[in-house]
């Protein structure tokens, strides 16, 4: 195992990703996260019986994946010391093309799909251009940007709601192969694949590097602009992609559909430990994060409480789960870290 | 980020070095005013009316709420932060105005203290988390703001209410017929912030956003002076709320919600640079006014009202290249 992890590691200031540490402090925050999400499934049994059941569990993992969706790419962005506002838009904009341009026939969704996600994409490099080449920041670009896609989709479609979602993508997050829920082999996949891309590959090194240190990055020779735009154009894909999903749950699409999933992509990625100025966090961070937030929301959702009460409690839950990680005085931080040092011996 | 790598990235953002001669604090709300007569002349040419005494106290009356949101949250910014609960506190403040109204000029002036009390308290539970506890701003502020939008629910579940007759009048008069009253209350908040602005305090306010620890090293409070951002912050939102009681006539408990990312575009619009140090918040009062007459000119023009946001995204896309453009014609450009 790692040998140079510091005495204590979550008080150095920034910890180098490249040196592939184990459980270090990095893993703290998402660890500390999760154990409260689960004491909160646990306590939810109080509130209701039905909460904690297997299906009860599906549900929370189909709603994180949406989320999540948008928080990869949200995160990607985070990390290269940016921010995505436009992946509300973003969501809206695959969800309204899955269920205008491909519709409940489906027939066209083998390319279909594809240019719709290729449109995101395209949608996004063009803010990862401004924000790269022009020096545009990146909350005016990406604002301006999901501006003028939710503008032109209100435009196109009149103001009027679209119904009808392709049968694939319903398939994808209702359906089963062998007795396995397809959502949550979708989940786990896409799990996998973003902890890949942001931690293993080139691309992902090079959004630490950047959100370290733009001028580091610069003066060291990396490709800068390009990854910054590539960031971009995946963060729109991916949003694009959760749009797209949640069409298929929900059997339609609205022009709104995108708006609840802004604050709470960025929530997901901070809360989950990064730092919102770049160059630190972890995906698993961000995908528990996500399973704390859609958990926090359906039990609150059960509680029957009024709606100003549910806000305030999920306000003080969120504050507390981050006061709970915060600051390496902290004492079940220490504990936690004692844990990692046996495990290591 | 490390002492080296911020001496870098503000060393090649040209952050430093034309302070010297070209004054770049200034610069900022210079641009933005340009834009806004740019603006009001177009306005203008399609809308005879525009220069009567009348639609001019109406775009005060306007951009008030706006510019008085986006200085608070400049406070924020310029100390290195993002305060998402600026959306919270205009809540709160619109709804305490409507649910308690008090009327007559001294009534009015309790509502007003009451809703930068509000704010103040917000700010100082922001400041608290932040600056004592070590919480990343928008983290922190996120928490806040989600708790106050469920105060001012609880406070008023469904929009409604009725904001007092002297507030909702008189405030958004004229004064002898040609000083909009809500350009005075503007003005007023303008003049505290200049005069803030040259105190220890203000400075500190820079020099943490530059760069903390040197502002730590060379005496500054900086957890003291960071939880004050976000005090005055809330103040100045409590007065937003109050003063968009006073245009709306009526409380909404979502109220504060459209602020929230049209504060951070008047902020940049008014060149205050958003990873902190460099700005003011007249800059900022200014671009709010300049987004808000954005709208009102397309409309004038005759922009269908599902397109204007496109025109309102590419515009306020070009008014930052074109500030970029004015302002650094050698820099290759930031990723920031």
């Amino acid at each position: 195992m790692n040998t140079s992890t510091p005495v204590n590691p979550s008080a150095s200031p920034r910890r180098d990703q490249r040196t592939g540490s184990r459980i270090n402090g990095e893993y703290i925050a998402p660890l500390m996260l999760l154990l409260l999400t689960v004491l909160m499934i646990f306590a939810s049994r109080l509130i209701s019986p039905a909460l904690g059941s297997w299906s009860q569990m599906l549900m929370i993992v189909t709603l994180s994946t949406f989320l999540l969706l948008v928080s990869f790419g949200q995160g990607l962005v985070i990390l290269s010391g940016g921010m995505d506002l436009s992946v509300a838009s973003l969501f809206m904009f695959g969800g309204v093309m899955s269920a205008g341009a491909i519709g409940a026939d489906g027939g066209n969704v083998a390319y279909m799909l594809p240019l719709i996600l290729l449109g995101a994409a395209a949608i996004g490099a063009f803010s990862g251009i401004g924000i790269a080449l022009l020096g545009i920041p990146p909350f005016i670009m990406t604002m301006g940007t999901g501006i003028i896609v939710a503008s032109l989709a209100l435009g196109a479609s009149g103001g009027s709601t679209l119904g009808a979602s392709p049968p694939l993508l319903s398939a994808l997050v209702k359906g089963s192969i062998a007795g396995m829920p397809c959502i949550l082999v979708f989940f786990i996949l896409f799990c996998l694949l973003g902890i890949f891309i942001q931690k293993s590959t080139v691309f992902g090194r090079n959004l630490y590097a950047i959100g370290g240190s733009l001028g580091a990055a610069r003066v060291s020779g990396l490709p800068v602009t390009s990854v910054t735009i590539a960031a971009y154009a995946l963060s729109g894909l991916s949003a694009a992609a959760g749009g797209a999903l949640l069409t298929g749950y929900s059997d339609g699409a609205t022009l709104r559909m995108g708006d609840p999933y802004l604050l709470p992509s960025i929530a997901a990625v901070v809360v989950g430990g990064s730092s919102i100025l770049g160059g630190k966090g972890t995906f698993v961070g961000t995908i528990v994060g996500c399973l704390f937030l859609v958990t926090l929301d359906s039990v609150i959702a059960a509680t029957g409480l009024s709606q100003g009460w549910r806000q305030i409690v999920s306000g003080v839950v969120i504050t507390l789960a981050l006061l709970f990680q915060s600051g390496s005085d902290n004492a079940l931080a220490v504990w936690l870290e004692n844990c990692a040092k046996l495990f290591k011996k | 980020m490390s002492h080296l790598s911020h001496g870098i990235d503000t060393h090649t953002a040209g952050g430093l070095r034309p302070k010297a001669g070209r004054k770049p604090l200034f610069r900022g709300a210079l641009l933005a005013i340009l834009v806004y007569l740019v603006m009001y002349v177009l306005y203008g040419l399609a809308e005879p009316d525009a220069f009567s005494a009348y639609s001019i106290a109406n775009l005060f009356n306007n951009a008030a709420p706006l510019a008085l949101a986006a200085a608070g949250q400049t406070l924020v910014i310029l100390s290195r932060g993002f305060d998402l609960s600026l959306a919270g506190v205009i809540s709160i403040a619109n709804v305490l105005t409507a649910i308690a109204p008090f009327d007559g000029p001294l009534g009015a002036l309790f509502s007003l203290a009451l809703s930068m009390a509000a704010g103040a308290v917000v700010g100082a539970v922001n400041g608290y988390l932040v600056a004592y506890r070590g919480i990343q701003t928008i983290a922190a502020t996120l928490g806040t703001m989600i708790i106050s939008q469920g105060i001012a629910l609880l406070l008023l579940p469904v929009p409604g209410g009725s904001v007092a007759p002297f507030v909702s009048d008189t405030l958004t008069d004229m004064l002898w017929n040609t000083v909009p009253v809500s350009a005075l209350i503007v003005g007023f908040f303008a003049l505290l912030w200049l005069g803030l602005k040259n105190t220890d305090t203000g400075i500190a306010f820079y020099a943490v956003g530059a760069d903390d620890n040197a502002a730590a090293l060379s005496g500054i409070p900086v957890k003291w002076t960071r939880c004050k951002a976000f005090i005055l912050a809330g103040c100045f939102y409590g007065a937003a709320g109050f003063m968009l009681s006073a245009q709306t006539a009526t409380g909404d408990p979502n109220a504060g919600l459209p602020f929230l990312l049209l504060s951070f575009a008047a902020v940049a619009l008014g060149g205050t640079s958003l990873s902190g140090g460099h700005g003011g918040a007249f800059g900022s009062m200014v671009g709010a006014a300049v987004l808000l007459l954005m709208q009102k000119m397309l409309f004038a023009l005759g922009v269908a009202s599902f397109y204007i946001g496109f025109f309102q995204g590419v515009l306020l896309i070009l008014a930052i290249v074109c500030g970029r453009v004015i302002n650094r014609p050698r820099a290759g450009g930031t990723a920031r």
